[in-house]
């Protein structure tokens, strides 16, 4: 049924609209903020590659891979912008399938450090296949709640959700790849609240998972996970292993001051301080050379990002941009959370990466395909009414 | 609006789509952004530059500059240890990995000629972190450590570094006496870091290397240094202090003594084949140690060239003690030397006077058990010039017997027994005074009658070092000033300077009057003259001495006891002899001894006493003397008890 409206709307839209009625459509906004914090990922790229010692445009250097995934993006930016996002409802079920065959593959022949496997090698460059099935997981998770729109008091509805999502959640356990997890989980119960589903029995689930907790701990985390874990509650009792990143992160992000020691200038970074600064634990060295100021620009950015989000889900007429939209905010605004939240010591260690800040053509082409399709959906709602 | 967009408005507001939970959203978005500013300004802003502190930490890092330690002379100014630069092989764990450590271990043994056991234990007992540097080897030769440098993708974790190294000039001769460096370990470690030692820092382990660290080690200067979090070490920003060497030491060794002293005690213990001996040389009126020698001994170099695990077992469990300094760190029973303290106290106690005339005889008799006479004929009716010159036990006993056991211990102590020298050297041993006191304490019964019989001859419980004996002997010969012996006279600087010079310290003076010490000098003296050592009288000099000879141990198939010798002697100020004094009497009368000697003679069971003619051959040595006096005969060996 809903498939049919939309094909309807789509056809009259369409059809009606000229190339001026779309440009007024895309929001350019969006698109402004998405560029900006793109632009402070490839500085952070930038000053990595100087403290390298092999200068920024040496060959494979973190800037200059920074550069050519920024142009990829922008390629998939445009492409996932130009398509019709509706096409998506149609495809859920092969997404899903090329979802799990992505993180299968992943598990099958990916390598990673200390026995992990997270990173697939595609051309000698390293692709992450988990970010690139978040986007996915929105999509397949938008369309089946937005197919069953006014049935999300049921508790089938969240079930069925669940039972959607728990394949994909299992693989990338075993990975082990704990922040993507979470991440997944995330996505998730944003997406059914902000559908609309039963407070009740998203309560009821909350307190489920909570229960499980104990169980998780005992069972399913690693040793050197739960040690991250906790590591952030008293990040000196381990100084020299699991508690050193963060204890080196928080130096960094301390000894910035207002404005920072300037691009370039970490201390931290230069002499080797942080080990990961390259992924992970980049908005350390960010706060250590931008400093406070630099620091809130970017959250403010991020902040204004999720409010474009947060718009386009809000005027999409199509239930499944709404919670594409609603799945995409939730996604950025939980892993810059944890994210900086892990950085400034006051969240747990999980690998989640920061959007566009952490180097990784995974995580930028994932959040511009995110961005293109909400752009298509921005662009697909008919005559503007706002 | 088309009818299709009515319906969509229309359907909107069916979806569940609640403005509510847009808002919720939004205020969870301003909430997590708020929590996070609120965290960066609290680490960035209001931390009040903590962290710039600790980043400013990291990256820079104030590192020790070794200062150079003081080197030691003798008494002369003859150079004993000097420093040399030698190339040292060094590991940092942290940047071995673990899984190439076998190869790497053994690539370095290979090089460096070790065991690569040794190298593994050297790592595994690293008292710091794994970012410390680990001594693997000292005094490398140039050729391999040049190799070893150049080799680094082969041997990672490797360094080679430049650093001063002990040269002990003299070899073994003093090994005991000066002692060596070794590496800190990880107790040292804690208790010294805030004086400033770093976790591969050598200190002084034994001898005067160790009781004199604070003086030798100096002060070391401090760099700041740019590292980076491998703590290599990038460039030196500036010098915060510059190291200040440390002072020199002038002993009061004299070596030329010293090398007397270790021949004549070479010569006696090769010729009556013995394993281990002492020879102490004083002078009686400053409390200086002369010259310490203890045999067998070891070589201070094997330490400094870093010695291996299995030469050092070998010398830990060498029976004859290579490593412990028999002058001091040992004793012994004393045997008849001990008499002094009898004899002083019986005279001073007024049991007995100088022409006090006691019989002695083969034995005397107590309750049922008798106490034999060395002599089993006895002297017959004999006073302290006889009895002591004679060395008659049944004299001696009848003494002890007057001034009980704990006279006999108070005497002892006014002697110096019983307690450390106090002598500037580790590792000294107390000795044992016995007394009622002692003897509930330690065996929970009093003295026996017979066990004070004993403790007058120097046998049963009583023990001393050999160090102990001749500073008593001392006291007696400078008229009853007890000195606290000591090795090391003055610290010089850097330039040769004497920054503080060590005066004679007085322990105690003895609470007798000089009468008594007098007699006991001139009964010294009359051991000499009556023969009791042979031909010790017929030295152109004038000596005085006692003799003692100190049973031990478990008796062989003929019920005898092996015994060590020991002779204490002292000379006379201008000790040669005198048509006015023809005896020596008259000089040993005097105060004025400028010379005293002991010798120790472990399991000695010769002929004669070994020991009188190792202080024999020394005097004959230190005088200048060329007629030969030794008699070969005397140290044949079986085991022979003849006489005290």
């Amino acid at each position: 049924m809903g498939v049919i409206n939309a094909r309807e709307a789509r056809v009259t839209d369409w059809t009606s609209r000229s190339v001026g009625a779309i440009w007024r459509a895309f929001d350019l906004q969006l698109a402004t903020y998405a560029v900006l914090l793109t632009c402070f990922g490839l500085a952070m790229a930038y000053s990595n590659a100087v403290a390298g010692g092999d200068g920024a445009l040496a060959t494979g250097s973190v800037f200059l891979r920074g550069l050519l995934w920024t142009g990829i993006a922008l390629v998939v930016f445009t492409v996932a912008a130009a398509f019709d996002y509706r096409w998506l409802k149609t495809l859920s079920w092969p997404l899903y399938a090329l979802q799990l065959g992505l993180l299968g593959l992943t598990l099958a022949i990916g390598t990673g450090v200390g026995g992990s496997s997270r990173w697939v090698s595609i051309l000698g460059l390293q692709f992450q296949f988990s970010e690139l099935a978040k986007i996915l997981m929105i999509v397949v998770l938008a369309n089946y709640l937005g197919a069953r729109r006014g049935r999300l008091d049921s508790i089938w509805s969240i079930l069925g959700a669940c039972l959607l999502a728990g394949p994909p959640w299992v693989l990338v356990m075993a990975q082990p790849d704990l922040g993507t997890s979470l991440v997944f989980a995330a996505i998730l119960a944003g997406m059914l609240f902000m559908g609309g589903a039963s407070l009740r029995w998203l309560s009821a689930m909350a307190l489920t998972v909570l229960a499980m907790l104990p169980f998780i701990w005992t069972y399913v985390l690693r040793d050197y996970q739960k040690l991250r874990l906790t590591s952030f509650l008293d990040p000196l009792a381990d100084v020299q292993d699991a508690g050193y990143q963060l204890y080196q992160a928080q130096i960094a992000v301390g000894s910035g001051g207002w404005f920072g020691k300037g691009l370039t200038n970490s201390t931290q970074n230069q002499l080797d301080f942080l080990p990961v600064q390259t992924t992970d634990f980049v908005f350390a060295i960010l706060a250590e050379e931008l400093g406070f100021i630099g620091a809130l620009v970017v959250i403010a950015l991020f902040i204004a990002l999720i409010w474009r989000v947060l718009v386009t889900s809000w005027r999409s007429r199509d239930p499944f941009g709404t919670l594409f939209a609603a799945g995409l905010a939730s996604m950025i605004l939980f892993q810059l959370f944890v994210n900086v939240g892990m950085v400034t010591g006051i969240m747990p260690i999980t690998g989640i990466p920061l959007p566009f800040i952490t180097h990784g053509g995974a995580s930028l082409i994932s959040i511009a395909a995110g961005l293109g399709i909400l752009e298509s959906i921005n662009i697909r709602q008919g005559r503007a009414e706002w | 609006m088309s009818t299709t967009e009515l319906q969509f408005v229309s359907r909107r507001a069916r979806d569940g789509r609640s403005p509510i939970r847009f808002v919720a959203f939004g205020l969870a978005v301003i909430l997590a952004a708020s929590v996070l500013t609120a965290r960066l300004f609290a680490l960035q802003i209001a931390s009040g530059g903590r962290f710039v502190a600790l980043a400013e930490y990291n990256r820079t890092v104030n590192q020790a500059i070794p200062s150079t330690r003081g080197v030691i002379y003798d008494r002369n100014g003859v150079p004993l240890v000097t420093n040399v630069p030698g190339y040292s092989v060094k590991v940092r764990p942290a940047d071995l990995p673990e899984d190439r450590r076998p190869e790497v271990v053994g690539r370095l043994a290979a090089l460096l000629g070790l065991d690569p056991a040794d190298i593994n234990i050297a790592i595994d007992s690293n008292p710091g972190s794994r970012f410390d540097l680990v001594r693997i080897a000292s005094d490398v030769d140039p050729g391999v450590a040049n190799f070893i440098s150049e080799s680094r993708l082969d041997l990672p974790g490797v360094e080679v570094v430049v650093e001063s190294r002990r040269d002990y000039v003299t070899g073994s001769l003093l090994s005991q006496v000066i002692g060596y460096t070794g590496p800190i370990n990880a107790v040292q470690l804690q208790e010294l870091k805030p004086e400033g030692y770093l976790p591969d820092d050598l200190l002084g382990a034994t001898g005067v290397e160790a009781e004199y660290e604070a003086v030798l080690r100096g002060t070391y200067g401090v760099e700041s240094i740019e590292k980076d979090a491998q703590g290599r070490k990038i460039q030196v920003l500036r010098t915060l202090a510059e190291p200040v060497p440390g002072n020199s030491l002038e002993l009061t060794i004299d070596v030329q003594a010293q090398r007397w002293a270790q021949q004549a005690l070479e010569w006696g213990m090769s010729e009556a084949g013995l394993k281990r001996g002492v020879v102490i040389v004083m002078n009686p009126q400053t409390g200086e140690v002369l010259a310490m020698v203890s045999l067998p001994t070891y070589d201070d170099n094997l330490f400094a060239h870093g010695i291996s695990n299995a030469d050092y077992e070998a010398l830990v469990a060498n029976p004859n003690k290579p490593l412990t300094n028999g002058a001091i760190a040992e004793h012994f029973p004393p045997g008849s030397t001990y008499k002094l303290v009898a004899g002083t106290g019986g005279l001073a106690d007024g049991e007995i006077k100088a022409t006090t005339k006691l019989a002695t005889k083969g034995y005397l008799t107590l309750g049922s058990t008798r106490f034999y006479d060395w002599n089993r004929r006895g002297f017959g009716a004999c006073n302290m010039m006889c009895g002591f010159g004679h060395s008659s036990d049944t004299y001696f006993f009848q003494v002890a017997g007057m001034l009980g056991i704990d006279r006999l211990a108070h005497w002892a102590g006014e002697y110096g027994f019983g307690e450390p020298t106090g002598v500037d050297l580790p590792g000294e041993v107390s000795g044992i005074v016995p007394s009622n006191q002692w003897k509930l304490e330690t065996l929970g019964t009093e003295i026996y009658p017979g066990e004070v019989y004993q403790a007058g001859i120097g046998q049963g419980y009583d023990v001393v070092t050999p160090l102990q004996l001749i500073n008593a002997y001392t006291a007696l010969a400078n008229g009853g000033t007890l000195y606290e012996p000591r090795v090391v006279r003055n610290v010089l600087d850097a330039e040769g300077n004497v920054v503080q010079a060590y005066e004679p310290t007085v322990l105690h003076e003895l609470d007798v009057d000089p009468s008594v010490l007098r007699t006991m000098r001139q009964a010294a003296r009359n051991v000499v003259l009556i023969r009791h050592t042979y031909n010790l009288v017929d030295l152109p000099i004038v000596v005085a001495g006692k003799s003692g000879t100190a049973e031990f141990g478990t008796r062989d198939a003929q019920g005898r006891l092996p015994f060590h010798s020991w002779f204490v002697a002292f000379v006379p100020k201008d000790p040669a002899k005198t048509a006015a004094d023809p005896t020596g009497m008259k000089a040993v009368a005097g105060t004025e001894s400028e010379l005293a000697v002991l010798a120790f003679a472990y399991d000695s069971r010769t002929r004669g006493n070994a020991a009188t003619e190792i202080v024999k051959y020394y005097l004959q040595l230190h005088y200048g003397i060329d007629k030969d006096y030794r008699n070969f005969d005397l140290l044949e060996r079986g085991n022979f008890y003849q006489s005290n």
